[in-house]
């Protein structure tokens, strides 16, 4: 009986492992485990979790990309896009890039959450004036936005990449308060820019097309200021999604700049206001002197 | 071959070569010794042990005067007195051809055979990126035994209780060699070419063929001038005996090795009697010397984790000096396994069996000087990732005793270049071509990323379903196949 389990074993196997290889970790592994059809879906994962199929997932991320670019206020259309494009690779690489810091590690075993629940506005507001919490807070109301409860990730099959791809949403805020860049187009294209170069999740890299529906101005102070900011900080910085927020809030924001390697590119707003200014002064000229 | 008898039952010292046949000569234990003998093993290793129980076996060569010399006692690894539940950290995996050879010599016998595994199924994957290939025999005709794992001492403790059967081995152990020269001309002898040994107990020793079985430093291979090219690669072995959760998924009669290629190096589980496995895993030094100070509880984690998690995981595993155990089992909530293609779980180490050795890649530039003839690791160190270094050794031996045999029956001087070439060219380019194999899997599998490595997952999973190429080379390994070098 055990050489006739044996023979079967050795005859039907030669496939079946390729489909069932143990997945380990990132660069190539593919997860060829599942193959389904829309009509049979295997259960969730995780409670929200969508298994998608590849026709459904390949759709999902040209309806999205196209939509949040004709209309950039959509961030559930912006975040399925991201969730669509991470496999393969780019979302275990980031894992990875978690696991392999000890600091990664922790986040990955605790799992915390970053929403106006678990962080409490009013203590924030009491924090020492150049810390890491008082600059977040000093943004948000800046900005006037609040840490809200960003989409839930549903279409990352694994458990885990989930919790990455969470992770990473939750603490954009706290990478825009870092770099002191504001919400408008131009701000978060060059945020986008930045997390391209630190994180290498596709979505903020397919962002780089938003410059295209940009203003002439905006665009050449993209390509002059902000890119090359962008990159040249994300490249040689420290992976930004190993920094657990939540302890570094009484941090002197300058002393995690620097410990980072994160420049403060130059103050997108005060450059708008000012040539909005300007640009009001011209119109004035031109009107005096009719 | 025509039955040739060498005549009566003189020793068989060509008769050109003496001019007076000194009586004293025959006895091994004369103080102004000049004790000539036909054949000196220099090691008592299971290649020098093999050698001499060859000899002796071979009716041909037979009558041949013949000694060993060992730096060690022989005793400790004459008798196997571990019991049934222990097993020795230091085996080896013995092709059927080796087996073989080894019955054909009358020693199989005399081995411990319920110490014995034979595996049938190999599975061998990529740590990276989980490529596979599966080694069994095809299905038609009876079940095949890939290899046998044995421990080396149950080998050379066997090999020893077939030379004491046959007898006629002068025995010379816990006797270093200090010095080998060539002899002298005097009135009776002209010994110019033949090498004389100097024991650290003051005997002299003179041989027709000094034959060097005494490992990577033999210094039998620097008398004789021939210099061994290679290099080092920069990583341990690390051995241990461990216990298993079971005997196996396939049971007792199915047993699989299995071998994972880690950037670091392989780490391999192979099969022993019941519950048992030995480990053998190829990584850097300062892995092995974390892996020898580890408690058990983690060192075991840590051999399991090898087996089934990434190589992110492993390589933080490493850099903790303790709490591994933790650590498997929070990964292993994250990891998606297929429990029935990895060894099943190691729940036990045995005690004092971890331990640790330099890997190295070195060939002799020849095998064979004049009255002088190399075998097993002194003539080529391999890397262990195949299990081919013992079954080499043997595979020399068998080529050796064959050059041996032709020259005596021949009527020849058997240490003569001449008639030990045929030995050289036998196993000069088949050794050479499968320690460059091992050497290039090595290097290819230490790739972690970039293009390499989709590239040989890819050639990997071919390998695994081109049915015809994947037995021509299990053919080449287990020494069954056709003879292609």
């Amino acid at each position: 009986m055990k050489i006739a389990a044996n023979r079967l074993r050795s005859t039907c196997t030669l496939q079946a492992t390729a489909r069932l290889a143990p997945k380990v970790c990132a660069a190539c592994a593919t997860d060829q485990s599942r193959r389904f059809s829309s009509l049979k879906r295997p259960p969730p994962n995780y409670p929200g979790h969508v298994p998608l199929t590849r026709v459904e997932r390949a759709g999902l991320a040209i309806g999205s990309g196209v939509m949040s670019l004709i209309n950039p206020y959509r961030h559930d259309l912006i975040a399925a896009l991201g969730e669509a494009t991470a496999t393969p690779y780019f979302i275990y690489r980031l894992r990875d890039a978690m696991l392999a810091d000890p600091t990664g590690r922790r986040i990955l075993r605790q799992r915390p959450r970053i929403s106006s629940k678990t962080l409490s506005v009013e203590k924030l507001r009491q924090m020492p004036p150049n810390s890491v919490g008082r600059a977040y807070i000093d943004w948000l109301d800046r900005e006037g936005v609040s840490p809200d409860t960003r989409s839930q990730v549903r279409y990352i099959d694994d458990e885990e990449c989930a919790y990455v791809m969470q992770r990473y949403r939750e603490c954009h805020d706290f990478f825009h308060a870092v770099t002191g860049l504001p919400i408008v187009k131009e701000g978060e294209v060059a945020l986008k820019a930045f997390e391209f170069a630190n994180t290498l999740i596709p979505m903020t890299g397919l962002s780089m097309l938003a410059v295209g529906t940009m203003k002439a101005q905006e665009r050449s102070r993209f390509w002059s200021i902000y890119m090359p900011w962008a990159v040249r900080n994300g490249v040689r910085s420290k992976e930004v999604i190993n920094v657990f927020w939540e302890e570094e809030l009484e941090r002197d924001v300058d002393d995690l700049r620097r410990e980072l390697g994160i420049e403060q590119p130059p103050d997108l707003r005060t450059i708008r206001k000012r040539e909005r200014e300007e640009r009001k002064r011209m119109k004035e000229m031109q009107s005096h002197q009719r | 071959m025509a039955a040739t008898r060498v005549l009566g039952s003189t020793p068989s010292i060509c008769r050109a070569c003496t001019r007076v046949s000194k009586p004293m000569a025959r006895r091994g234990y004369a103080t102004m010794s000049n004790d000539i003998y036909d054949v000196i093993c220099v090691g008592g290793g299971p290649a020098g042990l093999s050698l001499l129980a060859a000899l002796r076996a071979n009716p041909v060569t037979s009558n041949l005067r013949v000694a060993l010399i060992e730096a060690q006692d022989l005793t400790k690894s004459s008798v196997l007195s571990l019991p049934p539940s222990k097993f020795s950290n230091r085996c080896s995996s013995l092709t059927p051809y080796s087996a073989q050879f080894l019955n054909s010599i009358g020693a199989w016998s005399h081995l411990q055979r319920d110490r014995i595994q034979a595996y049938q199924e190999m599975q061998v994957w990529d740590g990276v990126t989980g490529a596979r290939i599966e080694f069994d025999w095809p299905t038609q005709g009876t079940e095949k035994t890939i290899a046998y794992m044995t421990e080396n001492l149950n080998l050379t403790s066997g090999l020893l209780g077939r030379i004491r059967e046959l007898g006629g081995v002068d025995i010379f152990e816990n006797s270093k060699v200090e010095q080998i020269q060539l002899g002298e001309e005097t009135e009776e002898m002209d010994l110019r070419s033949w090498p004389v040994v100097q024991l650290s107990n003051g005997k002299t020793l003179t041989a027709r063929l000094l034959v060097g079985a005494d490992g990577a430093n033999s210094p039998v291979r620097s008398f004789a001038g021939i210099e061994s090219r290679g290099w080092d690669y920069g990583r341990h072995g690390v051995v241990a005996t461990l216990e298993l959760e079971g005997e196996g998924w396939g049971g007792e009669y199915t047993k699989t090795a299995y071998q994972r290629f880690l950037p670091t190096g392989p780490v391999a589980m192979l099969p022993m009697p019941g519950n048992f496995a030995t480990l053998v895993w190829s990584t850097t030094p300062a892995n092995a010397a974390l892996l020898k100070r580890l408690a058990p509880k983690d060192f075991i984690a840590v051999v399991n984790a090898a087996f089934r998690l990434s190589p992110v995981d492993l390589a933080y595993m490493h850099s903790q000096n303790e709490g591994q155990d933790e650590e498997y089992q929070w990964r292993m909530q994250h990891t998606q396994t297929n429990p029935r293609m990895l060894p099943q779980a190691v729940v036990g180490v045995q005690e004092g069996t971890v331990a640790s050795f330099p890997l190295k890649f070195r060939h002799a530039d020849t095998y064979i000087g004049e009255r002088v003839a190399l075998v097993g690791d002194a003539a080529h160190t391999i890397h262990p990732l195949a299990g081919q270094g013992l079954n080499q050794g043997q595979a020399d031996v068998q080529s050796l005793v064959g050059a041996i045999e032709y020259a005596v029956s021949h009527g020849q001087d058997l240490g003569t270049q001449m008639w030990l070439e045929s030995y050289n060219s036998e196993r000069y380019a088949a050794n050479h071509v499968l320690m460059g194999v091992c050497d290039k899997l090595h290097k290819l599998y230490s790739v972690e990323s970039g293009p390499l490595v989709p590239l040989r997952s890819m050639g990997l999973k071919a390998v695994n379903a081109l049915g015809p190429l994947k037995g021509f080379l299990m053919a080449q390994a287990s020494g069954s196949g056709a003879k292609v070098i």
